[in-house]
């Protein structure tokens, strides 16, 4: 629906948009992440063909190339700016019989299409309000039931929940999720909550580029390997501790961190989740657990970073040699490219061999089993001596 | 050209839901009865020769026609880039030049609506029972109409070329104010210049020639009072205002366009 190849956009010296690709499949929502002045509203001004840009490869809405076929364009999409630029003196009906007009619907459509729409953004009650007179939150409605009359393919929404209080938000948030199902949704936001109720894939840009593009669970697992396991127990001896934990198959560093009474605080670096592993290492040497917890990095941890640049992912996250490996050495922003397939295996190049540890949970009964394959239920109630599953 | 006319209605709409709107034509009624009663006066009851001092004889009626068109010109394109509707325009299924073309003509309509006002109270001493020839006065409007359209032109360009609707009706007045004198000022100041120079170098006489064609082909005054003043319908006249207010109009599409790359 919306394809982008090596777009670029100068304002004088000033690159906002830089070298930006992305793809968006039919019926999509896709959020564009990044802080104030990344290139978010650019970036959809250039798709709406309102401004054009400096040079693109490829730069197609709805199958159309924005600057040769730009009507064909416009007439596929609803794009809603930030500021929801509403005529002020006139009222809600006569805005949307306007945008109707200039979409060359017919009378007939109208007199269905606007109560319909109206109803769907909530707004039916303010049809003969001045659009001047709304509130904030109102003219958002509005201005998003102005962009939907004409049942665009492609809806391109620039911050549609900035200014709003939470409530408003929320129910915008939900509107949006609405209007997934049929339309293909580009949205921009730099609130990361949002992103995460509405939109499943992600792209973050910052300073101009695409630093990530990917589905949040793809983008958070790709970082999970600088996620760790917080472990707090009585250890009798840390250092043994440690060198224990160290030894435990998949971790690629255990700290010590600090001692809070009589427990002891680890820290357990490695691939995955590890907390199964620690539990039982615990349960065979007797430590009294108080905290097992794995510590993930959240969406917003991960924007920090990503945002925020080399630096900062440097400090933050010296352990990660998989994450590290994939950041270009040149560039200070690190690239994450979280394409599905390929990469994601390059991404944690650790060999997954099967790791076999001695389980003391019960409903295990004390058998071995690989821990990368997945609990069947069934298949203990078969080879076990247990006779509650047949009863 | 249907999004022309999606525009020109809302433009025309939106026009008389301004107070601005209203001001003008009570004030143009008030303003245009009162010069008329005023030249009734001076030409001893002559109600032709009233009728056309209203409509093009006379520096009141020129003054409100340099006047007018900037004040209903400067907030087509400007106020709608400060308020960040032109982005909602842009981005909807029209071209410029339909946007263009959709808000000229209903700036144009609302002025030639204002100008009736004119004409108003030619009606009046019709029913009195002196009938004005009608020819000049309808000459006349037909005129007026048709250099409010030059003028109108002229705010759109500079509208579009600012963002602040006030700085935007200030430039379009001296514009069409300079656009109106040109050719008489020019005119003089060549005359003296060439005057000066015959004496030392040979040729002025061709180029005061030439500069005094070139400024006819822009002098509104003369092609106005030429031919619409004397009840003649002139197309030759006709197409002179036509063109350069699509000269204008053209050059207030280019003028959106290049408003592209600068945002």
């Amino acid at each position: 629906m919306i394809e982008v190849a090596h777009l670029t956009r100068r304002f004088g010296q000033h690159v906002a948009v830089d070298d930006v690709s992305f793809h968006l499949d039919q019926g999509e929502v896709v959020g564009f992440l990044g802080p104030n002045g990344a290139g978010k509203t650019t970036t959809m001004r250039m798709l709406t063909g309102f401004l054009p840009a400096t040079s693109a490869q490829k730069l197609e809405v709805a199958g159309f190339d924005v600057l040769r076929k730009s009507l064909d364009v416009r007439r596929r999409i609803g794009y809603l700016p930030e500021a929801v630029p509403l005529y002020d003196e006139m009222r809600v009906r006569e805005m949307l019989l306007f945008q109707g007009r200039l979409h060359g619907m017919s009378r007939g459509d109208l007199r269905s299409a606007v109560p319909d729409v109206l109803d769907r953004v909530g707004v039916r009650d303010r049809e003969r309000q001045l659009v001047g007179t709304l509130s904030r939150g109102l003219r958002q409605r509005v201005g998003l039931a102005v962009a939907l009359l004409p049942k665009p393919e492609v809806l391109i929404l620039d911050e549609p929940t900035s200014g709003l209080d939470p409530i408003q938000r929320r129910e915008v948030r939900a509107l949006i999720a609405e209007l997934a199902s049929e339309h293909t949704v580009l949205l921009s936001t730099h609130i990361l909550a949002e992103i995460e109720s509405i939109a499943p894939r992600v792209i973050v840009l910052s300073e101009g580029r695409v630093v990530a593009d990917g589905t949040q669970d793809q983008l958070v697992q790709n970082l999970a390997g600088t996620g760790h396991v917080r472990f707090e127990a009585v250890a009798g001896n840390p250092a043994e501790a440690v060198k224990l934990l160290s030894s435990l198959p998949g971790v690629t560093r255990a700290d010590e961190c600090g001692r809070v009474g009589i427990h002891h605080a680890f820290e357990i670096h490695g691939e995955g989740d590890l907390r199964e592993d620690v539990g039982a290492l615990a349960a065979t040497q007797g430590w009294a657990v108080r905290e097992l917890s794995w510590h993930r990095p959240t969406l917003e941890e991960l924007f920090a970073r990503l945002v925020l640049g080399g630096e900062e992912a440097e400090a933050r996250a010296p352990e990660s040699p998989p994450v590290a490996a994939n950041t270009e050495a040149s560039s200070d922003v690190p690239l994450l490219d979280l394409a599905p397939s390929a990469d994601a295996s390059k991404a944690s190049p650790a060999p997954q061999e099967n790791k076999v540890i001695y389980s003391l949970n019960p409903f295990d009964r004390g058998q071995s089993r690989a821990l990368n394959e997945p609990i069947d239920p069934n298949a203990n109630d078969a080879g076990g001596s247990q006779t509650g599953g047949e009863q | 050209m249907r999004g022309a006319v999606t525009i020109f209605r809302r433009e025309f709409a939106g026009l008389f839901l301004s107070p601005l709107a209203w001001i003008l034509l009570l004030v143009s009624l008030f303003v245009n009865g009162f010069f008329f009663v005023q030249y009734l006066g001076i030409y001893r009851g002559d109600v032709t020769g009233a009728l056309r001092a209203s409509l093009g004889g006379s520096w009141p009626f020129w003054f409100f026609l340099v006047l007018l068109p900037p004040l209903l010109a400067m907030r087509l394109v400007s106020e709608e880039a400060r308020n960040g509707t032109l982005e909602f325009l842009l981005t909807g299924p029209v071209g410029d030049a339909s946007v263009v073309v959709g808000k000229f003509l209903a700036a144009l309509a609302f002025l030639a609506i204002l100008w009736l006002s004119v004409l108003v109270y030619a009606l009046r001493v019709q029913t009195v029972g002196t009938p004005p020839d009608w020819g000049p006065a309808l000459g006349g409007y037909l005129g007026a109409v048709l250099a409010s359209g030059l003028f109108v032109a002229i705010g759109l360009l500079v509208s579009s070329l600012t963002n602040t609707p006030l700085l935007a009706a200030f430039l379009a007045f001296m514009a069409c104010l300079g656009w109106l004198i040109l050719p008489i000022v020019g005119a003089n100041a060549f005359q003296s210049i060439a005057a000066l120079l015959a004496d030392y170098a040979g040729g002025v006489e061709v180029a005061h020639a030439w500069v005094l064609g070139a400024l006819n082909k822009m002098d509104v005054l003369h092609h106005f009072q030429s031919s619409f003043l004397l009840g003649v319908f002139d197309t030759s006249e006709v197409v002179f205002f036509l063109t350069w207010t699509a000269l204008f109009l053209f050059l207030t599409v280019r003028s959106l366009e290049a408003r592209r790359w600068r945002a």
